[in-house]
């Protein structure tokens, strides 16, 4: 009887450790390890350019690799700044965060113009002849200016077709 | 006097009543965090303060129980419970509520273990009495968690403290006849026998696995509220698993198999419940279901066993209850305690991956720059504004855009970003369920220790 007793005792155990090694082993096997957030991208790191097919994408590129570079400047990740320019308010609350002044935010934004620039360049979505002019605009950018080209990098594009006024036939000819 | 039925009713729905507070409040948590303006770990503390003072009051208040009169105490118990109860439902401050909630701990911890010194007068034996009073508390404490959910969100998270008021009054006027008996005779319904050691290894067990427990109701009720925005209705209709489970679990007794093998069982399947908790593959209910079969079975087949094994043999009954209720409220509340802070800092660091990785979402999605950036406002606003709780991030993308192309873009994004967000709160939770997991299991070295465990 007590043999008896024992042995339903280990089935009971069998069994209750077997249905636990189920269940554990059938979310491993249907992807319980394996969440991981998104990857948040080093903005030091270049960023590889898609093939920009008009000038919205070039300027989509551009305003990114803008954020990659200021970003890098202050050394915060791009998602940070991107959020931090979205609105005044977000703004304020930003350079408050890291003990910023609008100066230092300013010069950082211009350098990453600069780098959206440079990479639109090395990428061949802008020709040396129209990239030197816009590398020359945007270093003397003041921050009010600035913040909307990051966000909208299209309209850069236009004030250097405007800057280069009699040019602009030659300049689309640069555009691939 | 009253008759013997109803007083054998009422004095289980006593200890179903205090004992159902150790767990009822669970589903408000979220509801009393926002209405009182705290912290997570602040509001953790209406848990643990009710099971801590109840742990460290059972046996001292059971002692002081034997030598006043079981029916005093009990009546006593019964009314300061229903005191601070009402006291509780009246708190507009954490502070205030917690007190109140350590004064209703100390009525309860009076209650509960005078019961089981009465109990015996109306079953006839100190065997079927411990049977009944911890069947009682067991349907008390399943059945809090889904109770507690229907109230707070059909009335308030007051109105589960202001209804237990009532009810215990009910429950305390059928033992008022005995205290009356005991004050006029000076005669005490329980001898004072001396009292015996406590099981110290089935307590011990009893205080890990009902650790390992409220780590499973505590974190799938947040999870369920905060993480995947289920109203506390909904999250008590999911909860019930658990107990329902229990129930099956409770039909495999002493006939099946030895106490020794049933808690051992019931402590693998409560590990192998919370560790498929931790490993959940994706945020959906189903998925949470399977664990809580486990959870549920597991926890009535150990927690019988231990509580059997802990009273067998052993006099007198109330202060060995006392014993139990020590040991089971100890192990909540140092489970809640132990916890929490893995918890909050596993929930900030989601809420920081849970922006990052939204807005890097957003950034590298094919949809116009200046949206982007607007999304990405939008989702760090709508984030703060919920306050750690996961938002539905449908309202931050409307209206949707005109253009075809352009809306089926966005409308991809909106769907793999509340995939990040949900699967990020899911993460969140993993450590603390493989924590309590791991409780679970060491519970398996006093239950093996243990020598005399067979009855």
């Amino acid at each position: 009887m007590r043999a008896a007793d024992g042995d339903r005792g280990w089935l009971l155990i069998a069994l209750a450790a077997v249905a636990s090694l189920a269940l554990v082993g059938a979310y491993l096997a249907a992807g319980g390890s394996d969440y991981a957030p998104a990857q948040v991208q080093d903005p030091c790191e270049p960023r590889e350019w898609r093939d920009p097919g008009s000038i919205e994408e070039i300027a989509e590129q551009f305003s990114l690799s803008a954020l990659d570079g200021a970003a890098c400047e202050l050394g915060v990740t791009r998602e940070t700044l991107a959020r931090a320019l979205a609105t005044p308010r977000a703004r304020e609350r930003f350079l408050r965060r890291y003990d910023l002044s609008d100066a230092e935010l300013a010069r950082a934004i211009r350098a990453g113009l600069v780098r959206a620039v440079d990479d639109a360049e090395r990428a061949g979505a802008l020709s040396p002849l129209l990239a030197g002019p816009l590398r020359e605009t945007v270093r003397r950018l003041p921050l009010d200016q600035a913040i909307p080209l990051v966000k909208d990098a299209s309209g850069l594009i236009d004030e250097a077709q405007g800057f280069l006024g009699p040019a602009q036939d030659l300049l689309e000819e640069f555009l691939p | 006097m009253s008759e013997p039925r109803p007083r054998l009713a009422a004095l289980a729905v006593a200890v179903g009543l205090v004992l159902a507070d150790s767990s009822i409040v669970v589903l408000a948590l979220p509801e009393i965090y926002r209405d009182l303006d705290t912290s997570v770990a602040g509001v953790t503390w209406v848990l643990v303060s009710f099971n801590l003072v109840l742990a460290l009051t059972a046996v001292p208040i059971a002692h002081l129980g034997r030598r006043v009169g079981p029916g005093r105490t009990a009546a006593v118990g019964l009314a300061v419970f229903a005191g601070a109860g009402i006291a509780c439902g009246l708190s507009t401050e954490l502070g205030t509520l917690i007190a109140a909630r350590c004064v209703q701990a100390l009525g309860g911890a009076a209650a509960v273990t005078a019961v089981l010194e009465l109990l015996p007068a109306q079953v006839g034996s100190e065997r079927r009495a411990a049977a009944i009073w911890a069947a009682a508390g067991a349907t008390g404490a399943a059945l809090g968690p889904a109770v507690g959910g229907l109230l707070t969100e059909l009335v308030s998270w007051q109105s589960i403290f202001l209804i237990q008021a009532p009810i215990a009054i009910a429950a305390g006027v059928p033992v008022l006849a005995v205290a009356r008996h005991e004050a006029a005779t000076g005669v005490i319904s329980s001898e004072l026998r001396r009292t015996g050691r406590p099981h110290l290894l089935a307590n011990l067990a009893l205080a890990m696995t009902s650790a390992a427990i409220a780590a499973a109701l505590f974190l799938l009720v947040l999870l369920l509220i905060e993480g995947w925005r289920l109203t506390p209705i909904g999250a008590a209709v999911v909860v019930t698993v658990m107990p329902l489970a229990a129930l099956l679990g409770s039909r495999i007794g002493p006939e099946v198999a030895g106490a020794k093998a049933r808690a051992a069982a019931g402590a693998i399947l409560v590990s192998g419940g919370l560790g498929g908790l931790a490993l959940l593959p994706k945020a959906e209910i189903a998925l949470t279901l399977p664990p809580q079969i486990l959870v549920g079975v597991g926890l009535a087949l150990v927690l019988s066993a231990l509580t059997e094994t802990a009273l067998a043999g052993r006099a007198p009954q109330a202060i060995h209850g006392g014993w139990t209720i020590a040991s089971r409220h100890a192990g909540v509340a140092i489970g809640l305690i132990a916890l929490t802070p893995l918890f909050t800092a596993d929930i900030a660091e989601q809420r920081r991956d849970a922006i990052a990785s939204g807005t890097a979402v957003v950034l590298d999605s094919p949809v116009r720059p200046l949206l982007k950036l607007e999304l990405s406002q939008r989702l760090d606003d709508r984030l703060e504004d919920e306050r750690g709780k996961v938002p539905r991030i449908d309202p931050i993308f409307e209206p949707l855009p005109e253009d075809p192309e352009e809306r089926d873009e966005v409308v991809g994004l909106r769907d793999e970003l509340q995939d990040q967000l949900d699967r990020g709160a899911t993460h969140a939770f993993s450590p603390s369920f493989g924590l309590g997991a791991a409780i679970g299991l060491l519970a398996l070295l006093p239950i093996g220790l243990a020598r005399r465990v067979e009855l």
